[in-house]
């Protein structure tokens, strides 16, 4: 039950920088390396801001929105000065890392375990009763992946959010609306980055402390957690799943989330089944590179039956 | 009727448990149970390797046996502290007695998870546990955790570097920007500094990639070098021993796998012993005879010294005698 538990809050948590990967890997076909500094970005801002006494809900809107001008910052590289998109990612992860330190007050390692977060708070401990504090932390997390997803949904359902689309699959319709591609690519980078640094502000309250190194490997969860949850539970091509076994059809960030929770499971089963955390990166990989194989192998039938 | 006698059941049931419960406690002692520790290393270099290996050895002086009466699941981290998380919820999840957390990113992430699922957590080669919140002021534990800090011999270093050196006037120091207790020893060396009449001159770095360039400019500016336990300038402390070397400058080093590879000398900690000391602290918890809220976290406080005669040699130095009558071990050659 603990590592259920356990299994569900990392996945949850980083789920939230999963739908960010979603926009930027998925929408708009944007390989988005700032997300790794951006979910640092989070948790330092997070912890000097509680330090100082804030509001723990407020640190999460205040991370979503430094999040989006660092993503900002990235577009702007990629849209206004032409650098490759692999390349402002890189540079703004660069950067980062300095400005990071420089939002810990210098230091590599902040703890907030004597501060309120969202996850423990006169408040909630006023409220919820002792029966289900073992699920508090997971209750919470539903609740602020489920706000997340929600508004994520009804954005990609707007004007604005079609357009994004439109861009990802083709940027020539958007010109010929009428419309800035560039402007549609930043505000794309800016919403997934501020996702990102809202995980990193969740996992800095989770955890207690912020630390510079939370950082390291987050594209690769979340381009697991995409891929795997879009070509488990919503294939572009193909049956998908819960269709075969006549569920109705999941959306995309449904899939990206249980996507995210899944390769949680699977570290977490490859760490007890045994397997050394030293070789963790290379099964990722390696796992990663199968499901992308799998699923192109399964477009290029498709296109070759058309 | 049938409620009363439902009732009566369960108490029966109950208080058979209860018998029984009190029947295991009392014949365990650390002989007959088995217990299952989790540790968590948050990287992989000589002085945490050896913080391990102590404490498994205090552990076992105590009687806990890895094989025997003790399950020891030890995963190391690699530096990522994603990963550190998830290597303490497993130890969570497999309900182990006690983790012991290595480093300062490991020891909290092992607290954050353990004050949840009550698990206690000992912690070692955390150099400051004021500062990384597991301690108070007054050195009481936050909560159920507890252990021994690196903090290293600052004056003794000083000490040691003026009576080998009796002629410098400038240390260099080489260290991470991003590394916690890099930065409140440096300010340590600078306080203690004047009152041997050294000057301190430090470099920040921010990856193991800047450590030539960075050794190259600091070893025009100074007279000796000495070491942190900087993660990243240790694991490349080959490199700068290399460049100080041509230059025919002394390195010293703060524990003694850095003597070893060629540093001149050390007032270090033993890191082995530092390990022991921990696992002591750990079998006391196990036994049930203490709780790790009741210990404060401890230092070791006698440094000893470390000297390499062959590197001595090269740079044509001799230690004084009262250093080496003194010394902890001596090596002769310097070991790759």
């Amino acid at each position: 039950m603990t590592l259920i538990l356990g299994v569900l809050e990392e996945g949850l948590i980083y789920a939230v920088m999963a739908l960010g990967v979603y926009i930027t890997y998925k929408i708009l076909d944007f390989p988005d390396l700032s997300v790794d500094s951006t979910f640092p970005m989070g948790a330092a801002l997070t912890a000097s801001a509680l330090l100082a006494g804030m509001d723990p809900v407020l640190t999460l809107i205040l991370s979503f929105a430094a999040g989006a001008a660092a993503g900002c910052v990235t577009g702007l590289i990629h849209v206004k000065l032409k650098v490759r998109d692999l390349l402002s990612g890189i540079i703004v992860m660069t950067g980062l890392y300095s400005v990071n330190l420089r939002l810990a007050g210098g230091r590599a390692n902040v703890p907030v375990f004597n501060q309120d977060t969202i996850f423990e708070n006169p408040f909630l401990a006023d409220v919820i009763p002792a029966l289900l504090s073992p699920y508090l932390m997971v209750l919470i997390l539903f609740l602020i992946i489920l706000i997340c997803k929600v508004l994520l949904d009804l954005y990609l359902n707007t004007r604005s959010g079609y357009l994004l689309r439109a861009v990802g699959d083709n940027e020539a319709l958007v010109t010929s609306l009428a419309k800035d591609k560039g402007m549609v690519k930043i505000l794309g980078l800016a919403i997934a980055n501020g996702f990102s640094a809202l995980a990193g502000s969740i996992y800095c309250q989770h955890k207690g402390f912020f630390e510079i190194s939370v950082g390291t490997g987050t594209i690769v969860i979340g381009l697991a957690s995409v891929i795997i949850g879009i070509q488990l539970l919503c294939p572009e091509n193909g049956v998908s799943l819960p269709s075969r076994l006549g569920l109705p059809q999941v959306r995309p960030t449904t899939a990206v989330i249980a996507g995210s929770v899944v390769y949680k499971a699977c570290i977490s089963l490859a760490i007890s089944m045994g397997m050394e955390a030293n070789d963790l990166k290379l099964i990722t990989s390696i796992l990663f590179l199968i499901i992308l194989v799998v699923s192109t192998e399964r477009r290029k039938k498709v296109k070759g039956l058309a | 009727m049938m409620k009363k006698s439902m009732k009566a059941k369960t108490l029966f049931l109950a208080a058979a448990a209860a018998a029984l419960l009190a029947g295991c406690s009392g014949s365990s002692d650390s002989k007959d149970k088995t217990y299952t520790i989790g540790i968590g290393q948050f990287a992989a270099h000589g002085s945490l390797d050896n913080c391990r290996e102590g404490f498994l050895l205090g552990l076992a002086e105590e009687g806990f046996v890895e094989g025997e009466n003790l399950t020891v699941l030890y995963e190391n981290s690699q530096a990522d502290g994603g990963m550190a998380s998830q290597i303490v919820t497993n130890f969570a999840a497999q309900k182990v007695d006690l983790i012991c957390g290595i480093a300062t990113p490991m020891a909290q992430t092992a607290y954050g998870v353990g004050k949840k699922q009550n698990i206690p957590v000992i912690y070692t080669a955390v150099t400051d546990p004021v500062a990384a919140e597991l301690a108070g002021s007054d050195g009481a534990p936050v909560g159920e955790i507890t252990g021994t800090s690196d903090k290293l011999p600052v004056r003794q270093q000083l000490e040691m570097i003026r009576a080998i050196l009796p002629e410098a006037r400038t240390i260099g120091i080489l260290f991470t920007t991003s590394e916690v207790n890099s930065l409140s020893t440096i300010e340590e060396y600078k306080a203690a500094a004047p009152d041997y009449g050294f000057e301190i001159v430090d470099t920040g770095i921010s990856a193991t990639a800047d450590v030539p360039l960075a050794a190259d400019s600091l070893l025009e500016k100074v007279d000796c070098l000495t070491n942190l336990t900087d993660n990243t300038v240790v694991a490349s402390l080959p490199v700068i021993l290399d460049k100080a070397a041509k230059k025919n400058i002394p390195v010293f080093g703060s524990e003694i796998e850095q003597v070893k590879i060629g540093c001149l000398a050390a007032m270090g900690l033993d890191y082995i012993e530092l390990g022991k000391q921990t696992g002591r602290m750990a079998a006391a918890v196990l036994r049930g005879e203490k709780k790790a809220s009741e210990m404060n976290f401890e230092v070791i406080e006698e440094a000893a010294f470390y000297g390499n005669t062959k590197v001595a040699e090269n740079l044509g130095l001799t230690f004084p005698k009262d250093l080496t009558s003194s010394a902890k071990e001596m090596f002769a050659e310097i070991t790759q």
